[in-house]
């Protein structure tokens, strides 16, 4: 693959698994020499990776590359294979694990082979690096400043090949593994064991060099051909299955399980200008992936060029391996840990420092063909554990013959009722399997029978209060799109000030009409209206008096600040010196306690609040959105609303509020293995007793999180199930019982912790701790917490390695968790937690924080690094057709805008669509007719009578089927239009430096920087 | 010395108040955490209680105060003015919303107050019977009874 030496070529290798796995063997060439000292950690500094590889390494021999390649091959083939099983064997019981699993150790064996090809790729190099060797000294580190570890190798690698190359960014490669690549050079940089493997390389052409210092170097061979592509390419996910394989293996028994971690090491991201493989540089076999951090010496630039971060380019990649380790888990989409992997103990949940829970969306919708199947026991009664509650599952186990079922969370034994019962066939499995969904599915809804009911289901109510105050009859919002399709049921209420009588409720399906009349009335009705002010509190007294008998929806439209009455608020955070001061918080929170004890109010009758906030000042949303918060609902906020732009908007989502799947008068409550227990939840609802959350009106797009802890010193169980249990009355009018059943391993290792992490769900659970934190602390504090807790669990991990390994300065995460950086600084530059007074106003923090607590991992993930697309030049092709719309994202940098471009930047929330400077006047012409040359802030894209743009609006109309939760409204931005520009597009790219706020790269370092201090 | 001992009488009996008030609002929160009762009944029921237990030991602060004892006054004024800091912050209610996450704070906050007035307990009725309260008290009545006693009279003569 190398041979070429041209990054490129190593990048078409890199997608083949082989390869990946060739270096793996690689390393374990290099393990030999490890055995003898693997304990020791050799100062050989190899790379080594788990511990577990190092013995599996060990026994194959490093030496014969050509055997290894055929078996190499299938070794690569197959551990991608049956990986999913191997992880089985973990804790699951019900799943044997392949003896074929074990093929591993041959392939450690095997995989030094493709040393060779590296090999060859090394030589490429090796010859230019030769000449370069000399400057491969110490000194050059010291121009790296960041570089502090002993590893010298970095600098001189880069220097020769500028020098061969002449191409100056090389020296950001220069990753270690570079190094490895020329022998000589190489050698001397890494490490003195090297040098004197030296004498072994050159007796074997190609690769026997490494394999005598081989060690440590192998591996990051691997690792840079591999990862090399820029920016973003998503690591093949065989290959991650396969390190868990690796590790689970090699640690419980050492033996030869270690080939696979190999492919791990893939990521670091080297990235070379020029075909010189050296930027490319090895990664590491091992488990983590690298980043290498030095810069070039004698220049400013920062050792690290932007291209190779970590980006998540395809957007939420969520961890395969668990699935397919535990085909029984209800999908991802309804439930995802931080990390697949429990710890056993206290004191490695201690050493984890990470969020350790769950984030849970009942709700999710399901694409065609995956429905959730539904089970009606009416015969036999719903099948519970008698102790634990706990509703039966796939991982019962059924004995005795069929009459007993053992709890998987609590291990009672328990009788089958006769109804249920069924015979076991050989397998002990039941004769009904097939028959039975709640035992093969891990997600399935049961029929609930009356004993879950407190109250006959009620039907869904939708009430609407609707502010008709002067600025909302000025702003058209009566006139918007009031008349929805609705549900069943609406009450309107008139007036604010008349008392209401229990009878306002109408039929929907009954009065159709009057009730379209009145809303047609509503404008006219109010047209001479003067009114400043805006009794909101009465308002919603009264509605939760009419509602308080049926619970339902309240839907309110407030326009103005709640003046009058009850719960009256004030205008605040117009005040900046406020900011910065420990009263800082005061203003995102409620205001009056009015709204808090309303909430509680409300969530009590089961009623639900989704507040839409149509203002163009302040309304307080910190105090409106309480009663959001509390009851399960939503805010919609619409800064400066105006009908006439805003009206799509409006009309879809409240579309969608009223016709998506809702589940009424819901109760949720997740049940844990024993010595595990969820103790706090993070989200927009209520607790009604310690674990029990609920939810007055839930659906398809909220999520909520939870933490948990272990309440056991030592965790002496296989594995850990969880089973979330959803209790509802669906629009239908039936009661229902939803439950997701997931089981996850229990490790003693932290390495297969950090293996088995979920980016999405611990970003999610930061996002939603963060928030928290703003509620009582500085904005500065949320940040600095997330920024803390993500270099503690990096330097956690880097200790991890740093025994065995020669980290250098590079900087190392393991593959689960590349984009923790990224994600992490998008974090602390969203709405809810960017910069100080000035960045965002009061009420679009808080409806974003409002937002963001209940966001799905999918979407929060999307918000935070939108979609940028360029769509200029799709739409000048005259024949491609939407279905082949093939849009690459691109990093969301200005570097990526082009003058001469159209982009479109999709957050979830909206659109900014970036007209460049140079775009050519047909396309703007096309787009929007005769308006191109006005005020963009006016323009409203609609479709015209050209090919563009009924193309434009068809990628559009895709994008946002993508997720139909929120509709993205247009926003046109015109290059150089300040300060709109500046608003809706500049200060969202997130790897930018804006306003104070760290780059993608200056975070990186600062990131890296921390690691090493404390290290 | 009358006086004396009815401010004694009165400091036992606030006293046992303040206790009976911590008992019941720890007895509320446990029953929460147990799923006994909602967080709306339990925290409704706290929030009744909370106003009058401040006003109570003010009350109780104050008196000391008056009586002169100066070691009593400065011992329960830490409480009173933490008291007064809740109320201005009007951080002194249960937030029902928000209950399950402080339960724990709570709890513990509420037992060591009533530590504490158990401990002010032990004081009061070690000072009740070293001042001789009851003693006193009794010879009040022993006293008035002396002269209004026709045996003794009787006797004398």
């Amino acid at each position: 693959m190398k041979t070429t030496g041209t990054e490129n070529a190593d990048r078409a290798n890199f997608p083949q698994r082989p390869a990946a796995s060739p270096f793996t063997a690689a390393s374990q060439s290099t393990t030999p020499f490890l055995s003898s000292g693997p304990v020791v950690g050799s100062e050989a500094f190899a790379f080594r990776p788990a511990p577990p590889n190092a013995p599996q390494t060990t026994p194959s021999a490093p030496q014969t590359t050509r055997p290894y390649l055929s078996s190499g091959l299938m070794v690569g083939s197959e551990a991608s294979g049956f990986r999913p099983t191997q992880p089985v064997r973990y804790n699951d019981p019900s799943i044997p694990r392949p003896p074929s699993s074990f093929v591993p150790p041959p392939t450690g064996t095997l995989q030094h082979h493709p040393t060779p090809q590296f090999f060859s790729t090394a030589q490429a190099p090796p010859p230019r690096t030769s000449p370069g060797q000399p400057v491969f000294p110490p000194p050059i580190r010291a121009p790296a400043g960041h570089v502090p570890s002993p590893p010298v190798y970095l600098h001189s690698q880069p220097q020769i090949s500028s020098g061969q190359m002449g191409s100056p960014p090389q020296s950001i490669n220069y990753v270690p593994s570079g190094r490895s690549v020329p022998p000589s050079s190489s050698d001397s940089l890494f490490s003195a064991p090297r040098s004197t493997l030296q004498p072994l390389q050159s007796a074997f052409p190609g690769y026997s060099s490494k394999s005598p210092n081989a060690v440590t170097q192998p591996p990051p061979v691997q690792s840079a051909p591999v990862f090399t592509h820029q920016g973003g390419y998503g690591p093949p996910p065989p290959a991650t299955s396969t390190p868990f394989l690796a590790h689970q293996r090699g640690y419980v028994p050492p033996p030869p399980v270690a080939a696979p971690p190999a492919f791990y090491s893939r990521e670091q991201m080297q990235h070379q200008g020029s075909g010189l493989p050296m930027g490319a540089v090895q990664g590491l076999t091992e488990d983590f992936s690298s980043l290498s951090l030095a810069s070039v010496p004698g220049s400013l630039d920062p050792g690290l060029d932007s291209k190779v971060l970590p980006r998540p380019l395809d957007g939420d990649v969520e961890p395969k391996s668990f699935a397919e380790m535990y085909p029984l888990n209800c999908n991802s989409r309804y439930l995802r840990l931080t990390t697949s992997a429990i710890p056993n103990s206290q004191s490695l949940t201690s050493r984890w420092h990470l969020p350790l829970g769950a984030v849970v969306c009942p709700l999710a919708e399901a694409p065609e063909g995956e429905e959730v199947p539904i089970v009606n026991f009416a015969t036999t009664g719903i099948i519970r554990c008698r102790r634990c509650r706990t509703y039966v599952n796939p991982y019962m186990t059924f004995t005795d013959g069929g009459r007993k079922f053992r709890c998987n969370i609590c291990a009672l034994l328990n009788d089958v009722p006769g109804d249920y019962f069924a015979q076991l066939d050989a397998n002990g499995r039941r004769i009904d399997l097939n028959e039975r969904p709640e035992l093969t599915k891990g997600t399935v809804e049961f029929i609930a029978p009356a004993e879950y009911m407190v109250r006959p289901p009620m039907p869904p109510l939708y009430f609407f209060v609707i502010d008709v105050s002067i600025s909302a009859v000025r702003s058209g919002m009566l006139e918007s799109s009031l008349t929805q399709p609705q549900m069943m049921v609406v009450t309107d209420l008139d007036d604010i000030f008349v008392p209401l009588p229990d009878d306002l409720l109408v039929n929907l399906s009954e009065s159709r009409s009057v009730v379209d009349v009145f809303l047609d009335s509503l404008p006219s009705m109010f047209q001479d209206n003067v009114n400043m002010e805006s009794a909101f509190g009465p308002a919603i007294k009264a509605a939760f008096m009419v509602m308080n008998q049926l619970g339902g929806k309240m839907l309110i439209f407030q326009n103005t600040l709640p003046s009058l009455g009850v719960g009256r608020l004030r205008l605040r955070g117009d005040d900046l010196r406020v900011y910065g001061t420990d009263k800082e918080h005061t203003l995102r929170i409620p205001e009056d306690p009015f709204y808090k004890q309303m909430a509680a109010d409300c969530t009590k009758y089961q009623i639900a609040v989704n507040v839409y906030a149509l203002s163009d000042k302040y309304t307080d949303i910190a105090s409106l959105g309480t009663l959001a918060k509390y009851t399960g609902g939503q805010i919609y906020y619409y800064p400066s609303f105006q009908s006439s732009i805003h009206k799509e908007k409006l009309r879809h989502e409240l579309a969608r509020d009223l016709t998506r799947e809702t589940a009424w008068e819901s109760v949720l409550r997740i049940r844990c293995g024993k010595g595990v227990r969820f103790t706090t939840y993070h989200g927009n609802f209520m607790l009604r007793s310690t674990d029990l959350i609920a939810l007055p009106a839930v659906d398809c797009d909220k999520a909520y999180a939870m933490q948990m802890s272990l309440e056991e010193t030592l965790l002496t169980t296989q594995t850990v199930y969880f089973q979330v249990a959803l209790l509802y009355t669906s629009s239908s009018g039936e009661r229902r019982i939803r439950v997701h059943t997931a089981a996850a391993p229990v490790v003693s290792e932290l390495g297969e912790m950090y293996r088995q992490a979920d980016t999405g769900a611990i970003i999610s659970l930061f996002c939603r701790l963060a928030i928290e934190k703003t509620l009582s602390y500085k904005l500065e504090e949320a940040r600095s917490s997330i920024q803390q807790r993500i270099v503690k669990a990096f330097r956690e991990y880097r200790n991890l390695y740093a025994v065995q390994h020669r980290l250098g300065g590079r900087m190392i995460y393991p593959e689960s968790l590349k984009f923790l950086p990224l994600y992490g600084l998008a974090l602390c530059k969203s709405i809810p937690l960017r910069g100080g007074y000035a960045d965002a106003q009061l009420d679009e923090r808080c409806a974003a924080g409002h937002t963001m607590m209940a966001l799905p991992v999918k979407n929060l993930l999307k918000l935070l690094y939108p979609n940028l697309v360029r769509v200029d030049e799709y739409l000048g092709k005259a024949s491609s057709k939407p279905d082949e719309l093939n849009i690459s994202r691109l990093p969301v940098t200005a570097e990526s805008l082009d003058s001469r471009g159209l982009y479109v930047y999709d957050d979830g929330l909206r659109f900014v669509i970036w007209f460049g400077k140079m775009l050519p006047p047909d396309i703007a012409m096309n787009l929007l007719g005769e308006d191109f040359a006005t005020d963009f802030s006016r323009v409203i894209l609609s479709e015209r009578d050209s090919e563009m743009s009924r193309k434009l609006m068809e990628i559009l109309k895709k994008f946002r089927e993508i997720d139909p939760s929120y509709y993205q409204m247009n926003h046109l931005v015109r290059q150089g239009e300040q300060p709109r520009e500046g608003f809706f597009l500049l200060t969202n790219l997130i790897e930018d430096q804006v306003g104070g706020m760290n780059g993608y790269i200056d975070w990186i370092q600062q990131i890296h920087r921390q690691v090493q201090q404390n290290a | 010395m009358a006086w004396e001992a009815i401010f004694w009488l009165i400091f036992f009996l606030m006293n046992m108040a303040l206790i009976a008030f911590n008992l019941y609002q720890i007895v509320c929160l446990s029953d929460l955490e147990a799923d006994y009762m909602n967080p709306y009944e339990s925290s409704s029921r706290i929030n009744a209680v909370i106003v009058p237990e401040f006003v109570t030991h003010g009350v109780f602060c104050a008196l000391f105060l008056l009586a002169g004892h100066w070691i009593m006054f400065l011992v329960t004024l830490p409480i009173a003015f933490y008291n007064a800091m809740l109320y201005t912050k009007r951080q002194h209610l249960i937030d029902v919303t928000e209950v399950f996450r402080f339960l724990n704070a709570e709890k513990k906050y509420r037992i060591i107050k009533l530590a504490f007035y158990l401990v002010l307990f032990a004081v009061v009725i070690i000072r009740i019977f070293s001042a001789g309260t009851f003693f006193n008290i009794f010879s009040v009545f022993h006293f008035n009874n002396e002269e209004l006693d026709i045996r003794s009279s009787f006797l004398e003569f």
